[in-house]
């Protein structure tokens, strides 16, 4: 054996010292790293940033994106180890879940100095609901709204004589339309697929049922008004004008829609910006509609009485964990992404449709590029009547067995009815235990 | 023997740990330690960010008595008896015909080995749209409409088409190296006895290449009980076929990870591993009767 000189051991020791210290930064700047999932909202995010910086030089804001699939594996891990993110976007689904086990700050006196009621007057009680925990502070600043539409072929409707879409539009004009549509042209008219946010959730509300209760404590999927709209929605998929679950499940909604061979879906207004990128032959064939309106809505002590509308929406926040390094700094970051000057910047930029009440319209500028095709307006006039997603502490364990159970209605293996039993004792047991459990 | 090492042997020895520590101390902490801990994770109830709660066996008696877990079971062996068998023939099949004197024998061996070249994302997309149940060009072929992903008999079928197709290419190298080693002096003698290609396949080759035959039976089984990739990048939350499609590892990762439910995710993945276990003990007895290790 030989010996390895005592130089060469010295000398690699001192390499891999070296190489550990310069992983710290020295420029004097506090370096704060922003997680977001959506490539599409990198530029709006990094042109706020750098609007803070600008008023501070001394901090240095590196905006980083991990893919949907992997950021919520990634963020817990993170939680777990005390090294999140400084700033990350933060969703509905999960932020109870964060915010109960104490990993979130709380940002509900951030504003303190600067108005009384900051959060009630400038945010809509949908953005509240989204940031608040279970024990009503909050631990995000609303970012964004959204909604879903009526996106339509205009082509279709022409070849078939079938008038678009309109404000008063209801479930049986979206049949009728639909089976003229497919009888004159061939092409499949509405096309209802599984999904929730952008699905049966919408029609539940509208026929005056309810998926969760206000309180967020009991499921309501077996409620007469769901249960209609339920057997509605999936039934769609019996009809000829209609493809099955195993067309979408292989071809997608939305793919049917943009290669020409369905009228009609429904979209979140989040993908609009970039389907008119991504489709520019599309452009000026197709527009969007409010979601057309239940025709006899039940009437139930829970139900919302809005003339058979309703429209899901959701929205994110900004959030950092209750141990940062740099709170202090982050704190005055996300003060800053509250504003109405940091909100607008979002707007403008076309990332999303900003929370901070009177700067929604600023996105509007994006369509510009495009020359204003669809009727943006629309999306606006249906946060009149939105309704917040419906999450509680226990959806990420109801969820997917909910999704299992409605898998089997679509396969035929389950009758609609007795489903909807199923999936309300699901949800209801899951969350009695998270209650029992807090 | 009681023999005292002398100072250089124990400084040899010495440094023979430190060559090998970077290998142990890395299984040590990448694969024993997390087993370990999954066990002790599959007697406890997950409460969020890794704060477990310890609940004794709740989750094995939850995991018995769901009919999904049982459907998931079956659908895992169904899957091994779909592609094991097959593909063990098809691989030897293929190893045979290499191994024959046959025009660009160099291309039909890096067709067959490209498969497991192709990114498995890359190729769950090409076979989704052959089996397309509207566009799909089998369905053209074949002149049928069968929702080959989405209805529940064809599901596991589709999924083991592409599970064979992407190792037999792996499993024939294997044989080949294997059937190249046999001497060809037995061949010879053996034609001179007056044997024929048929009773040489099965009196030569099939002894001669059963240790190489045992190793890719044993991988191949394991990796078919572990089937997870395949079916999470063909198949999505809202297929319809999903219950029938689901396999032990697939339960787990929904368990584990879209519900969160890890302590529950960690008895699925005990079970499973005793199954392999299982499986993998008969083997070693079963050899004995039809493995050659020296003639």
């Amino acid at each position: 054996m030989k010996k390895i000189p005592r130089m060469t051991v010295a000398v690699l020791l001192l390499a891999l010292l070296l190489s550990m210290v310069g992983c710290g930064a020295s420029d004097g700047k506090t370096h704060l790293s922003f997680q977001i999932w959506d490539t599409n909202q990198r530029d709006g995010m990094k042109a706020m940033c750098d609007a803070y910086t600008a008023q501070h030089p001394d901090v240095v804001i590196d905006v980083q994106v991990v893919s949907w699939s992997e950021y919520w594996t990634k963020l817990e891990a993170a939680a777990e180890s005390n090294t999140m993110p400084d700033i990350f976007w933060m969703h509905t689904n999960q932020l109870l879940y964060y915010a109960d086990f104490g990993m979130l700050a709380d940002v509900t006196d951030l504003y303190d100095d600067v108005e009384s009621g900051y959060y009630q007057n400038h945010f809509s009680d949908i953005s509240l609901g989204n940031v608040s925990g279970s024990d009503g502070h909050y631990y995000g600043v609303p970012k964004d709204k959204d909604i879903g539409v009526l996106v339509y072929n205009k082509e279709m409707f022409d070849a078939a004589g079938v008038a678009y879409p309109d404000d008063d539009w209801t479930w049986d004009d979206l049949t009728d339309a639909s089976q003229k549509i497919y009888d004159a042209t061939g092409n499949y008219g509405y096309l209802a697929y599984l999904d929730d946010q952008l699905g049966y959730w919408s029609y539940v509300y509208q026929n005056g049922g309810y998926i969760l209760t206000a309180d967020r404590t009991a499921c309501g999927f077996n409620e007469p008004g769901g249960k209609e709209a339920m057997e509605f929605y999936i039934g769609m998929q019996k009809e000829n004008w209609c493809p099955d679950q195993n067309f979408f499940t292989q071809n997608g909604a939305g793919a049917t829609f943009w290669s020409e061979r369905g009228a009609m879906f429904m979209e979140g207004s989040w993908s609009l910006l970039g389907a008119l990128r991504d489709h520019p032959e599309m452009t000026g064939k197709w527009d969007i509609a409010k979601l057309p309106k239940s025709p006899n809505p039940v009437s139930t002590p829970e139900s919302l009485d809005k003339d058979g509308r309703a429209c899901m929406s959701n929205g994110l926040c900004y959030a950092t964990g209750a141990h940062g390094k740099n709170l202090e700094t982050v704190k005055d970051v996300l003060k800053y992404f509250g504003t109405e000057e940091a909100q607008l910047i979002q707007g403008q930029s076309g990332a999303a449709i900003p929370a901070y009440l009177g700067t929604e319209e600023s996105w509007r500028v994006a369509f510009e590029q495009y020359g204003n095709p669809i009727n943006v307006d629309c999306i606006f006039e249906q946060f009149d009547y939105a309704i917040q997603v419906p999450y509680n502490s226990a959806s990420p364990r109801w969820k997917s067995q909910v999704l299992d159970v409605l898998t089997q209605i679509y396969a035929g293996n389950q009758e609609v009815a007795s489903g909807l039993d199923k999936m309300t004792e699901t949800v209801n047991t899951e969350t009695a235990k998270k209650l029992a459990g807090n | 023997m009681n023999k005292k090492m002398s100072a250089a042997e124990r400084r040899e020895e010495n440094w023979g740990w430190f060559m090998v520590a970077p290998t142990i101390i890395g299984l040590f902490v990448l694969n024993i330690w997390p087993f370990i801990q999954t066990i002790y994770t599959s007697f406890c109830e997950h409460l969020g960010f890794g704060r477990y709660k310890f609940i004794g066996l709740q989750n094995y008696i939850d995991m018995f008595s769901t009919p999904e877990f049982w459907k998931a079971t079956w659908n895992t062996v169904w899957f091994c008896f779909l592609t094991v068998p097959v593909g063990m023939v098809l691989a030897l099949f293929v190893a045979m015909l290499l191994n024959t004197k046959v025009k660009f024998k160099g291309g039909f061996r890096t067709i067959f080995f490209l498969p497991l070249v192709c990114a498995p994302a890359a190729v769950a997309m090409v076979w989704q749209v052959i089996f397309n149940g509207d566009s799909g060009i089998l369905n053209q072929m074949l002149g049928t409409h069968i929702q080959w992903i989405t209805n529940s008999k064809t599901a596991m079928v589709a999924v083991a088409i592409v599970s064979v197709w992407s190792s037999v290419g792996y499993d024939a190298v294997l044989l080949l190296a294997g059937l190249q080693n046999i001497p060809k002096t037995l061949y010879e003698a053996n034609s001179i006895d007056g044997a024929g290609k048929i009773r040489q396949f099965f009196t030569i080759t099939l002894p001669m290449i059963s240790p190489s035959l045992f190793s890719v039976l044993i991988m191949r089984l394991m990796s078919s009980m572990k089937v997870y990739d395949l079916i999470y990048m063909m198949s999505d939350d809202t297929n319809p076929a999903m219950a029938d499609m689901q396999s032990l590892m697939y339960l787990f990762y929904r368990s584990s990870f879209v519900a969160g439910d890890r302590g529950y995710g960690s008895a699925i993945v005990i079970w499973t591993v005793c199954l392999i276990l299982l499986v993998t003990l008969i083997q070693f007895w079963g050899q004995k009767k039809w493995v050659t290790y020296d003639i």
